[in-house]
């Protein structure tokens, strides 16, 4: 029953594998690879058809890694609707109230939604077996590559699942995902490129499997007894939530919409009528509960970062200042998680919570709906953001190396003003583009990371493997806020600090036929990316919805 | 006030609507009526400027509906069938959203905000989150925002569904009271004694064929032409008198049950005086003739399944 005629398997199969799309996306992954691959092979005059060891221990690590993070992104995108999904469409109830079994109903949805990356994973096992070939990398390297990629697939597939079986909306349980399942992948991959193959062995394969088990079982015997004795069902997750007793019980993250800084991103409410010449849609925006789309969970996440960001702030900031750029690093992921959370669903939660044909038939024009979103969003994701920064402006002020260079504080904020600007309008534009709240998600972190993280990754590959320029990579990396936040010089730190007071600075990269660097490029033309996704937004917005848009 | 010209939707092959075109006076209460599924929905969304149809075209007040979306939208008031609300906001705000979404000026919008809640009896529930309220309460919350900038046409998506016994009632009063209020209604149901009481107009749509439209009397006429009369015959010969009925040129079938003979009949009155004359003067003991009364339903058993067209 588990396995062999699981209808809720067998279902979930049926609907994925029979769009054609899946068969095309498979094309293209494998198509894209091999090209990677023969991107990467050795031309034969430099060397026979042996490449260096060195270079096939790159060519496996950026296909481990690549398809581990592939992994760790794509998972909660297939998983986190599994049962979420049910809910929102309601047939959750229907679901519990068959005969299946809970773990049926888990492993079903567990097995379908993993299938189809896993299909993709193992179709790229004849491009290792052809790296395999070229030597340098071990046949046990390979298997214990793909066993890790399944168990990671298995176990961040399980966590996806617990967070759709705990929250009502795919959208929260996607955040949550990735929001749990990021760092695990982080530190994964940190312990992968320890040089200590030693400690790697170690890890891969004494930590891991108990881990992975512990994981498991914890989320079966959890989401099972969730299915069994389902606390959700009923009311829709409609029943009134007084927020502000709901916000005094929220322990630690008390906001306090009368106090600063809490004003910021949560206004007063209203008590009295709007005065003439208001836009309303940005008005209800700021002044309704900010996370009311996410829940408590999401709320501690983000106060855990916030916890975070102290010791970080005092090994990078106070130890090495010239660590500046890493703590940025580490605000920019912040704002790249969190941001596309209050952006994503503005225009398909309208659609979702079915109040987007009466704010249609109302004489709003379709510009004022999608500036009022994307300044709303902007608010709470710059607010949010910003408050990790207090710490930037305290070590600005109590270390003197970096008071003595107070201008990249300045160029610091700016980095983030247009990165928030940035991830707002990206999920804005992918809002108006989705018809619901978790696909525009999905889409904004894949966007995101093309725009932020790929430069910056792809660079690497890029100047391992092919001719290109150190100008062209810094031209490319121009979208991207990391590579920004890189390149703004800081006194470097030289290992003899005590006695030896030398302060050099890094080379900052400049872009090609401008001569500016490469934060003051970021600067200059991500604000004008920002105003055509804006643009964009606008057309689609006007064009889908607003223009007699097709069922509502 | 309202027109609907040849309004085709299709999804895909599937066509929705089909060729539907309806006029609607100044003033009227217009009784959209079919079942489920039958596209009501989708030319009301066409109407409230929220649909692209596949071809015909539809005004409002002599606004095209796709042309002019903007005009069409001041002078509307639409409530959709299925709906929601915004979280963490109460009736007060929801309503003040609506009024400034309408470009209404603050002097004026306390005012109307007041009156509106008297109206619909939300008064007492002013303060209340609006997602705790009660599905009628909400409908009538929908109602009450429909109303807020005064349109002069209201047009409402089975206002009364989802509703019990008593919240129906009483949003059918209310539907009465609006329509005293001289607006021009466009309201659908799949229940026709819901509307019939209060409805100038009707029209009955299946499949997205409109069956039948008009006022009251003109569909009640088109009834008459498919009336049923039952003759009790007290004696024993009932074969010559269903001979004679079948005789008859506005009788279209006869069947015998019993002492009772049933027969389908398109006359006028004066020819069912005639034929009753006919039967009594060939000395057929006849000792009931009644026309069948149909209630509402029946008729409307009797139209979606095609035996009118
Ligand atoms: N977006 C859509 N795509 C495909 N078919 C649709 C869509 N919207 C409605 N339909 C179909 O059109 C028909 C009419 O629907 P509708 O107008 O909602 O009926 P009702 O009279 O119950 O309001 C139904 O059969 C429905 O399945
Ligand atoms: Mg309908």
């Amino acid at each position: 029953m588990l396995f062999r005629d699981n209808p809720v398997l067998a279902r979930e199969l049926l609907v994925n594998l029979r769009a054609n799309r899946s068969f095309w996306l498979q094309f293209l992954y494998v198509l894209g690879l091999g090209t990677l691959v023969f991107m990467a092979w050795p031309n034969s005059e430099s060397g026979g058809n042996q490449i260096s060891s060195g270079a096939a221990q790159s060519l496996f690590d950026l296909f481990f890694f690549g398809q581990f993070f592939l992994v760790a992104l794509v998972t909660p995108a297939f998983a986190a609707g599994s049962i979420s999904g049910e809910k929102e469409r309601k047939t959750y109830e229907l679901l519990l109230a068959s005969p299946l079994k809970p773990s049926t109903i888990l492993v079903g949805k567990l097995l379908s939604s993993l299938t189809y990356l896993i299909l993709l994973i193992i179709s790229t096992l004849p491009l290792m077996i052809l790296c395999f070939l070229l030597g340098g990398i071990l046949l046990s390297e390979i298997v214990r590559a793909y066993l890790i990629l399944i168990l990671a697939a298995g176990t961040f597939g399980l966590i996806s699942v617990a967070c759709s079986s705990y929250f009502r909306r795919t959208s929260s349980a996607l955040v949550v995902s990735y929001l749990v399942i990021l760092p695990i992948a982080l530190a994964c991959v940190a312990m992968a490129r320890t040089r200590d193959a030693q400690l790697r062995d170690f890890v891969s394969i004494a930590v891991l499997p108990p881990w992975c088990l512990a994981i498991w079982s914890l989320v079966v015997v959890l989401v099972g007894h969730r299915l069994l004795h389902p606390p959700d069902v009923g009311s829709e997750g409609k029943e009134v939530v007084d927020e502000e007793e709901e916000m005094k019980h929220a322990i630690g993250v008390v906001i306090d919409r009368d106090l600063f800084p809490d004003k910021l991103f949560a206004p007063a409410k209203r008590t009295d009528l709007m005065p003439d010449g208001t836009n309303p849609v940005l008005d209800k925006e700021l002044r309704s509960e900010i996370f009311s789309q996410g829940t408590l969970m999401l709320r501690l996440v983000i106060q855990v970062s916030m916890f975070l960001s102290i010791p970080l702030m005092a090994v990078q900031l106070f130890f090495r200042p010239d660590w500046a750029g890493y703590y940025m690093a580490y605000v920019i992921l912040f704002n790249m998680l969190v941001g596309p959370v209050f952006s994503s669903g503005s225009i398909t939660l309208e659609r979702e919570r079915k109040t987007l044909s009466l704010l249609l038939t109302t004489l709003l024009q379709p510009g004022q709906i999608v500036l009022a979103k994307l300044l709303a969003a902007l608010r709470v994701s710059t607010a949010l953001t910003f408050l990790l920064t207090e710490q930037m402006l305290l070590a600005y002020v109590l270390v003197e190396e970096l008071r003595g260079r107070f201008w990249t504080l300045l160029v610091f904020l700016a980095i983030l003003v247009v990165t928030c600007l940035m991830t707002t309008s990206v999920g804005l534009l992918c809002s108006a583009l989705s018809r619901r709240t978790s696909t525009a998600m999905v889409l904004t972190y894949l966007s995101l990371l093309v725009l932020f993280a790929a430069p910056v990754a792809g660079g690497q590959f890029l100047a391992n493997f092919t001719g290109t320029t150190e100008d062209q990579l810094t031209a490319l990396q121009i979208t991207s806020p990391f590579a920004a936040a890189f390149s703004v010089p800081l006194p470097q730190h030289t290992e003899a600090l005590s006695y030896q007071v030398e302060v050099k600075t890094q080379a900052v990269p400049i872009i090609p036929g401008t001569g500016l660097p490469l934060w003051a490029g970021y600067l200059i033309f991500n604000p004008l990316l920002a105003l055509i996704l804006f643009g964009l937004t606008y057309l689609c917005f006007r064009w889908r919805w607003w223009r007699a848009a097709e069922a509502v | 006030m309202i027109e609907v010209k040849n309004f085709t939707k299709k999804y895909g092959d599937f066509t929705a609507v089909d060729d539907l075109s309806l006029s609607i006076g100044t003033g009227e209460i217009f009784g959209f009526i079919g079942p489920n599924g039958a596209g009501k929905s989708t030319t009301i969304r066409f109407l409230a400027t929220l649909l692209r149809p596949t071809s015909g075209e539809g005004r409002i007040c002599g606004h095209s509906v796709v042309q002019d979306p903007m005009a069409v939208r001041r002078v509307i008031g639409f409530m959709p069938d299925d709906f929601g609300v915004y979280d963490g906001m109460k009736v007060w705000e929801f309503l003040d959203f609506f009024a400034v979404a309408y470009e209404i000026p603050r002097v004026q919008r306390k005012q109307i905000i007041g009156k509106v809640l008297e109206l619909l009896d939300l008064t007492k529930k002013r303060d209340d989150y609006v997602n705790g309220l009660s599905k009628g309460m909400k409908q009538r919350l929908c109602l009450a925002k429909t109303l807020v900038h005064d349109p002069p046409v209201l047009i409402l998506d089975e206002p009364a569904s989802g509703l019990d016994p008593r919240a129906r009632l009483e949003m059918k009063a209310l539907l009465t009271t609006l329509g005293e209020m001289d607006k021009t209604i466009l309201v659908s149901s799949h229940i026709l004694s819901e509307l019939a009481d209060f409805c100038t107009m009707i029209g009955i749509i299946e499949r997205g064929k409109m069956l039948a439209s008009g006022t009251i009397n003109e569909i009640q006429r088109k009834i008459q032409s498919h009336r049923v009369l039952k003759i009790d015959i007290a004696g024993e010969d009932l074969d010559s008198a269903a001979q004679l009925l079948r005789s008859n040129p506005h009788v279209r079938s006869v069947e015998r049950f019993d002492q009772t003979l049933t027969c389908e009949f398109s006359g006028e009155d004066s020819d069912k005086s005639r034929l009753l004359g006919a039967l009594i003067a060939q000395g057929v003991p006849v000792s009931s003739f009644a026309e069948q009364e149909l209630s509402l339903e029946e008729v409307f058993m009797m139209i979606t399944n095609g035996v009118v067209s």
